[in-house]
């Protein structure tokens, strides 16, 4: 702290001091000039006396003087004028700075910094509650006081640049020193003179200005001798000569410069002078007010930006000059007027003698005898006085109380009385008992002296009465009575209002504000310190406004907000009154209050005022950051704001950067970049149609980033990426990544391939409601080279690094692209695509954008607080040249328990790729690619391969997430037409001529389809000619595409797979991706049944019993149900079944045993039909497909894969169980393939489409479809969250069963029988048992009747079985058994036969189970009676 | 009639602040924030002499020289301020009291909004906005 703070008291006694004149002789002032000092500098430090003086009252009480002080001035010193004041006064203030002087660290720290004037508290947390209790504390310690410094400067200044008033005393001289040096040659001779120009002076009525307290001033003699050059008999002599005749009290001999001034120059000698001088020492009549006339609460324009020849700056240089200055002062052994050099400390103790005892030998004595004198006066005047003017008021007043009116008012403010009137007797009292402490005589007087002055409307008297009263009644020791603080007001308000004195105003105004806040009435004071404000005096509102905003803040409850409101207008006031620092040090305080809580249009204000200043005050820093404030967040201010900000913005940023000058650019606020939207894209930007050509979708900056979407194909990269490595994936296994976002794994670094394009995309946002304007925008980037090819992972050659300024310098390395014009319009979000391409292998950096950053307007500098330099042009201004990093943070880490518990993040190397060297590029394109079939219909395309590299590749592979949807159609094959355009028109499949009812038959193995049980099938092989795909090379390859079996838009996925022929350590393989959609619609649904035929007698009865048997035992019927599903009438005319195939290891369709005549059977909308065919069993074993090409076979085998995947699964568990063996005999492996036509119309042409669909049967009797129906009932699956309890064991069901054992009764239809002739019939029956499993059987056939119920006696009545009734029998794997049996007949008619019950069991297992199939169905015989 | 009405959250920031000059609204701001100086102390004042009784409507906050600030605490201590013309005289007490009344039923509609998070700055133009000061009563 620069200063110490005075007590109240102490200030006010200060304040008010008795007034020493001093008139020197020519000698005298050259003897003290030694110091480079005048007599009364001299004396200054040692005018406060440290021990206690006595007088007596007139009451003869003893009064106490202590700590008193007088002021010692040279009589001819004239307190400065209006003008010079005032300039005076901003000087001192402005010198007078806050300690550490850069307010500027205030604001930019990041938490909250409440510095007020010295101290700075710290309060990091946000919220207002928990500051105040921070401020509470503050206020309320012992330690806190808020010092300002400069206030006290310029107070003190103040107080004693006071002119006399002739309503006061207080201020005029009461003694004068008349100083001679003892080398005169006569100094009597000259007191003689001096006492003269003295009386002259004060009497003549020439001089208006020095005013005498009391007409006889006391005179004090002073000899002044000086040592190292005076004879000092003769001063001693000269001395007692004085005592003579001026008597012992009324003179002094003054023995000072006890060396010569340049011995001791390097003795340290305190130097009590600077303290003193060093405000005034300064004369220059540099102007340093500036009005700058603007409201506080308003934006608009400053005419000046700190151009030199302005007003302003000049001020501000001033300020800049006066710092050294001040500094020197206050050491000022080195100042270059070093000050009291012939004075040795023993001379300053001789100075201090000095005063002390013309203090107590002169002065005092004299006070005294002049207070007896005026009490004497007044108590003998007073009985007659007052009686007399109050009688003669009573007698004259009832006239003169209605004329005293307004006008009389002011008349009476203007009324001086004489010197010698009796009221100013009181007042020339008081003031005298006020001086020497009697402060309760001096109330009394004041009071009656107030009374006096009222009662004669001399209002600015009694303003002085009062104020003085007030004071008197505070300094008041034991306080008998309470601060009259009203009279205070009362004499403000006269002054200000009736007597128009400002500058007395202000004087009480300090002081009561003093004396209130000394009462802890911070409101009060506040009040009145506001009250003063005015539009005279920019200095004075500004200090007053700061006071006051520290009364609020001293406040029990502290007030805040007022205190910054007042603040901001204190520095409005400051930065009027062209006092920067202070001005900018007022608004870093109240933006303390006002930063982060929301109120932006007044933070926006206040960091606008501070950027401003602080770039008047060269602190461009500063500025910029807080202009940075005002953009950066979103701002609330109107567009017009906007743009004026961002224009003083890039000025200052301009002036700034220019001062900075090197390589380095700054970094700018706007626009927002959103780094970690930052997307990287490493490829060219691929064309997706040409004409018939579409090309592969592959990776593009425009599409979304989808999670389960970049899961797919991953999981199709890892499994082409085994298959290529014979089943094994790497474990260096990295699925390529194209395109890089934030969701997207960047733990490594990205891998770029020399001479392709590195695409970033860096998102921006303009917070602002004005467009922005981006020029020259190119990314900034490091790179290092390294050689890959060597033996080496690499070895690092060079680093470069891009230069800011010039981005084409190093295109050969890598091509930057600059993108010159970038407008942001106002609240966009807008994405820039730059793009690098490098030309070398090595490590890249990318580390953020550098641009030229300019307002969106054109040319429109009106508006522009800047005052151009002639020359320089608008644009040139309003760019400016700056970058921004892109820092991306990488996820979260959430792993170990250290950093769950902590904020820890992971890197991301998403800038950050390596260039490797070259590999081959494929491009694939589609031709005449489907975007919509019917389900199953079969379509051709043709797919381009070219390879765009300069680099073959090789191991061509396509992997699919529908490997079902398509297959590659071989080039040897007949049925490939060379061309596609050929191919439009062709048919899909062969006819081959053929007799119609003849089913051919070929033998076909799945293996010859590429389909083989332990392959992938989602991965297909393309062949390529060579097994390599030279550069510049394209293959075309007609693609067959089967509409998938369920309606509905399908995404198919394509990763095309490859690798170059060299192996290079960086990148092992690449992938193209492709994404298209068909829309499925219905076609036909095919629905299939399989039913055992029950026939015994086939027709084709050969003559081997064995075969026989087995004809008979495995032969089936195969219902197909066809119906025309499709829905859209219009579209498609008549579906025409083709051909029907099937497809099984060991059965086979056999015939058509439909009735219809017609080949095709015709469909049309919502038509169905039936057809039946018969299957048998084939001998071979092999599996055989009738439509036995490309495409049929393909499309038949990998849908097969699909449905093997499937059903393969819960058949391994329970093979050697009994069950299944009962199961199997009802299984039929069937695959069934409809070949249809459609005919469709559109656009008035006919087109005929193809298409198969497959069924495959799996169990006799049951239904089978061409859509499975699988998918739409496992849509909803309880959550479970017990695993279920394992099915218990089944049983083969009693149906199952039944079908273990196919019985069969042989017997005549009809049997003619003589019953008259023989009573007995005896009918051969033979029982046919099969045994259908392929495992032994027991059997059990029982013959007798049901005894159970006795209707069914009756119905069947009246026939037996012979022989033997109960059979028990083995039977082997697929074993025939006949029983011969005979049944009896006792007369004519129908009967059933159908009564053995066969009982069947496993030979394994003890459980027994009827077959009751063949036991339901009657079989009935007719028994005639000839 | 209000010139400018404002609603500042508990921890006094601004939810809501509408101003008829629009060209003042700085000096708004700044007026209403200082308010908010003398509204805290009104209600530390209150808190311990009449904690039951609680009256939300705070009076006049402080004169300036061209308006009259009014106050009004809810208890959830959301803060209404209301600044009106000192030149227009006809407005009583009651007026201002039935304003601040109004005003807080429509600051309960905005809270019951669903769609509105508490503490946001009130953006609807609906619902503050229905009742319009100051387009007059």
């Amino acid at each position: 702290m620069a200063q110490c703070v005075q007590s109240v008291q102490e200030f006010i006694q200060d304040s008010f001091v008795p007034m020493v004149a001093v008139l020197c002789s020519e000698d005298a002032e050259r003897v003290t000039r030694k110091n480079n000092l005048s007599f009364p500098e001299l004396l200054r430090p040692f005018c406060r006396l440290t021990s206690e003086g006595h007088l007596r009252d007139p009451n003869n009480q003893v009064v106490v003087v202590k700590g008193l002080r007088i002021s010692v001035t040279g009589i001819n010193t004239r307190p400065p004028q209006s003008p010079e004041l005032h300039r005076l006064l901003s000087r001192t203030v402005s010198v007078c700075q806050p300690p550490e002087g850069s307010p500027a660290n205030v604001f930019t720290a990041g938490d909250y910094d409440l510095n007020i004037s010295d101290r700075t508290v710290k309060a990091s947390v946000p919220w207002y509650s928990d500051w105040k209790e921070t401020l509470t504390q503050l206020s309320s310690s012992k330690y806190y006081t808020a010092t300002t410094p400069w206030f006290e400067t310029y107070r003190e200044n103040f107080l004693q640049s006071m002119p006399a008033s002739e309503h006061e005393f207080l201020n005029h001289y009461l003694a004068c020193m008349l100083v001679v040096s003892s080398c005169e040659a006569v100094p009597t001779e000259q007191f003689l003179k001096l006492s003269q120009e003295q009386h002259r002076i004060q009497h003549s009525g020439e001089y208006t200005h020095p005013k005498w307290f009391i007409p006889n001033t006391l005179k004090y003699y002073v000899l002044l001798h000086d040592i190292s050059e005076g004879d000092e008999q003769r001063a001693d002599s000269v001395y007692e000569d004085m005592k003579q005749r001026y008597g012992t009290q009324g003179c002094y001999l003054l023995k000072i410069n006890s060396r010569s001034g340049s011995t001791g120059a390097d003795e340290q000698m305190p130097d009590p002078w600077s303290q003193y001088l060093h405000k005034t020492s300064i004369h220059n009549p540099v102007s340093a007010t500036t009005s700058l006339q603007t409201h506080p609460l308003q934006l608009d324009h400053l005419t000046d930006a700190g151009y030199p020849g302005n007003d302003a700056s000049q001020s501000v240089n001033n300020v800049d000059e006066m710092r050294p200055q001040k500094q020197a002062s206050g050491t000022s052994h080195t100042s270059p007027t070093p000050r009291g050099t012939c004075l040795t400390l023993n001379d300053h103790d001789h100075i201090r003698q000095f005063i002390q005892e013309f203090t107590f030998r002169g002065l005092l004595p004299h006070i005294e005898k002049n207070i007896r004198q005026l009490n004497d006066q007044l108590v003998s005047r007073k009985g007659l006085s007052r009686s007399l003017f109050s009688a003669t008021k009573k007698l004259f007043g009832g006239g003169k109380v209605p004329e005293k009116s307004i006008a009389e008012l002011k008349n009476t403010a203007g009324l001086l009385y004489p010197s010698e009137a009796p009221e100013l007797q009181i007042r020339k009292m008081a003031d005298l008992c006020f001086l020497v402490q009697h402060y309760e005589l001096a109330y009394n007087c004041y009071h009656t002296a107030k009374k006096d002055f009222l009662s004669d409307q001399a209002m600015l008297y009694a303003a002085g009465a009062l104020e003085m009263a007030a004071v008197a009644a505070f300094l008041q020791s034991g306080a008998p009575r309470p601060y009259p603080a009203h009279y205070m007001d009362t004499a403000i308000q006269t002054y200000r209002e009736v007597c128009k004195n400002m500058l007395l105003a202000e004087r009480c105004c300090i002081l009561s504000a003093e004396i209130l806040k000394s009462q802890a009435k911070y409101s009060d004071a506040a009040t009145l310190l506001i009250k003063m404000t005015s539009e005279d005096s920019d200095l004075r509102s500004a200090l007053l406004l700061e006071q006051a905003a520290h009364c609020f803040i001293n406040m029990r409850t502290p007030m805040v907000r007022k205190f910054a409101f007042h603040m901001i207008l204190a520095g409005h006031r400051f930065s009027k009154a062209g006092q920067k620092r202070h001005a900018l040090r007022c608004y870093c305080q109240a933006l303390q209050v006002y930063k982060g809580k929301g109120w932006t249009l007044a933070e926006d204000h206040i960091n606008f005022t501070i950027g401003r200043q602080s770039f008047t005050l060269r602190q461009p820093e500063n500025a910029v950051a807080a202009f940075r404030h005002i953009l950066i967040n979103d701002s609330k201010q109107s567009a017009i704001q906007q743009a004026a900000f961002l224009r003083e913005y890039l000025y200052v940023y301009k002036s700034m950067s220019q001062l900075a000058g090197d390589g380095s650019l700054p970094q700018l606020p706007l626009p927002c970049l959103h780094s970690s939207q930052t997307r990287v894209f490493f490829g060219h930007e691929r064309r997706l149609a040409e004409g018939e050509k579409q090309a592969a979708t592959h990776v593009s900056l425009e599409q979304e980033f989808d999670r389960d979407l970049s899961q797919l194909w991953r999981e199709l990269e890892e499994q082409v990426v085994s298959v290529a490595n014979r089943g094994t994936v790497p474990i260096t296994f990295q699925p390529s990544q194209c395109c890089l976002n934030s969701q997207t794994d960047n733990l490594r670094h990205p891998l770029a391939i020399v001479e392709e394009p590195i695409i970033v995309e860096v998102v921006f946002r303009n917070p602002l409601k004005v467009p922005l304007a981006l020029s020259a925008l190119c990314l900034l980037w490091k790179f290092t080279l390294k050689d890959f090819s060597g033996p080496e992972d690499g070895t690092t050659r060079e680093t470069f690094d891009l230069n800011p300024f010039q981005t084409t310098a190093l295109n050969d390395i890598i091509d930057t692209q600059v993108i010159p014009e970038f407008t942001i319009s106002p609240e966009e979000t807008k994405v820039a695509r730059l793009r690098l391409l490098p030309h070398k292998t090595g490590e890249l950096h990318v580390l953020g954008v550098v641009y030229n950053l300019g307002t969106g307007e054109v040319g429109d500098s009106e508006g522009m607080w800047l005052v151009c330099v002639a020359g320089s042009l608008a644009e040139d201004l309003m760019c400016v040249r700056g970058q921004q990093n892109l820092e991306i943070q990488g996820p979260r880490l959430n792993m170990t328990k250290e950093e769950k518990t902590s904020v820890r993040y992971g890197p991301d190397h998403r800038l950050d790729p390596i260039i490797t060297p070259p590999m081959p590029l494929l491009e694939v394109f589609f031709i005449n690619f489907p975007t919509g079939l019917l389900c199953g219909e079969i379509r051709k395309a043709w797919v381009e391969f070219v390879n765009v590299s300069a680099v073959p590749l090789t191991g061509l592979r396509v992997a699919s997430t529908h490997p079902e949807f398509f297959t590659f159609g071989s080039a040897t094959s007949d049925l490939t037409p060379v061309t596609p355009t050929a191919a439009e028109h062709c048919s899909a499949y062969k006819t081959v001529a053929m007799p119609p009812s003849v089913a051919t038959m070929s033998l076909v193995s799945p293996a010859v389809f590429g389909v083989t049980s332990g392959d992938q099938p989602v991965v297909a092989e393309i062949p390529l000619s060579r097994g390599v795909l030279g550069p510049g090379e394209a293959l075309q390859i007609p693609l067959w595409l089967r509409g998938p079996d369920r309606e509905g838009v399908h995404e198919i996925n394509f990763l095309f797979y490859y690798e170059s022929t060299e192996k290079t350590a960086k990148l092992s393989h690449r992938v193209l991706r492709h994404t298209a959609f068909i829309c499925a619609s219905r076609s036909l649904s095919v629905r299939a049944t399989a039913s055992r035929s029950n026939t015994l007698h086939s027709r084709e009865r050969d003559t081997e019993e064995q075969q026989e048997a087995e004809e008979k035992n495995a032969s089936m019927l195969v219902f197909v149900d066809v119906e025309n599903i499709n829905t859209s009438e219009a579209g498609v005319r008549e579906f025409h079944i083709v051909q029907v195939s099937s497809s099984s290891r060991q059965w086979r369709l056999h015939k058509c045993i439909n009735p219809v005549g017609d080949k095709d059977s015709k469909l049309t909308s919502r038509e169905r039909g039936k057809l039946c065919f018969k299957a048998t069993r084939c001998r071979t074993e092999e599996g055989g497909i009738v439509s036995c090409t490309t495409p049929c076979a393909d499309f038949f085998f990998r849908r097969g894969l699909q449905m093997q995947r499937k059903s393969h699964t819960p058949q391994s568990g329970t093979d050697d169980d009994w069950t299944s063996i009962v199961k199997k005999c009802s299984e039929v492996e069937l695959d069934i393939i409809v070949l249809w036509k459609a005919y469709v119309v559109e656009d008035n042409k006919q087109l005929i489409l193809e298409g198969q669909l497959h069924v495959a049967l799996q169990t006799i009797g049951k239904e089978s479809c061409s859509l499975s129906q699988k998918e739409e009932t496992q849509e909803m699956v309880l959550l479970k969250f017990k695993p279920d309890v394992p099915p218990p064991l089944s049983k083969p069901s009693m149906e199952q069963l039944s079908h273990l054992i196919k019985t069969c009764l042989h017997y005549p239809e009809s049997y003619d029988h003589p019953f008259p002739q023989k009573s007995l019939c005896m009918v051969p029956v033979t029982l046919t048992l099969s045994n259908c499993s392929l495992a032994q059987v027991d059997v059990i056939v029982d013959l007798r009747h049901k005894t159970t119920s006795p209707e069914s006696l009756e119905v069947h009545g009246s026939f037996s079985w012979l022989g033997q009734t109960q059979y028990k029998l083995q039977l082997q794997a697929q074993e025939v058994y006949r029983l011969f049996l005979k049944a009896c007949f006792f007369q004519a008619g129908v009967y059933n036969l159908g009564t053995p019950r066969v009982f069947a069991k496993l030979a394994q297992t003890s459980a027994m189970c009827e077959t009751s199939q063949q036991s339901a169905m009657p079989a009935l015989i007719i028994v005639n009676s000839i | 009639m209000a010139v400018c009405i404002a609603v500042i959250a508990k921890e006094n920031y601004p939810l809501y602040i509408r101003s008829v000059p629009t060209q003042g609204e700085l000096k708004f701001h700044y007026t209403v924030h200082t308010s908010l100086d003398v509204v805290e102390e009104k209600i530390s004042g209150v808190g311990k002499a009449l904690a039951d009784q609680r009256e939300l409507y705070l009076g006049l906050l402080y004169p300036t020289e061209d308006y009259k600030v009014y106050g009004y605490v809810t208890n959830s201590k959301v803060k209404f301020v209301i600044v009106v013309d000192s030149s227009n005289t006809s407005l009583r007490d009651n007026e201002i009291r039935s304003m601040f009344r109004k005003l807080h039923n429509s600051f309960t509609d905005v809270m019951c909004n669903p769609f509105y998070n508490p503490g946001d700055p009130i953006q609807s133009k609906t619902d503050l906005m229905k009742w319009q000061p100051l387009n007059g009563l």
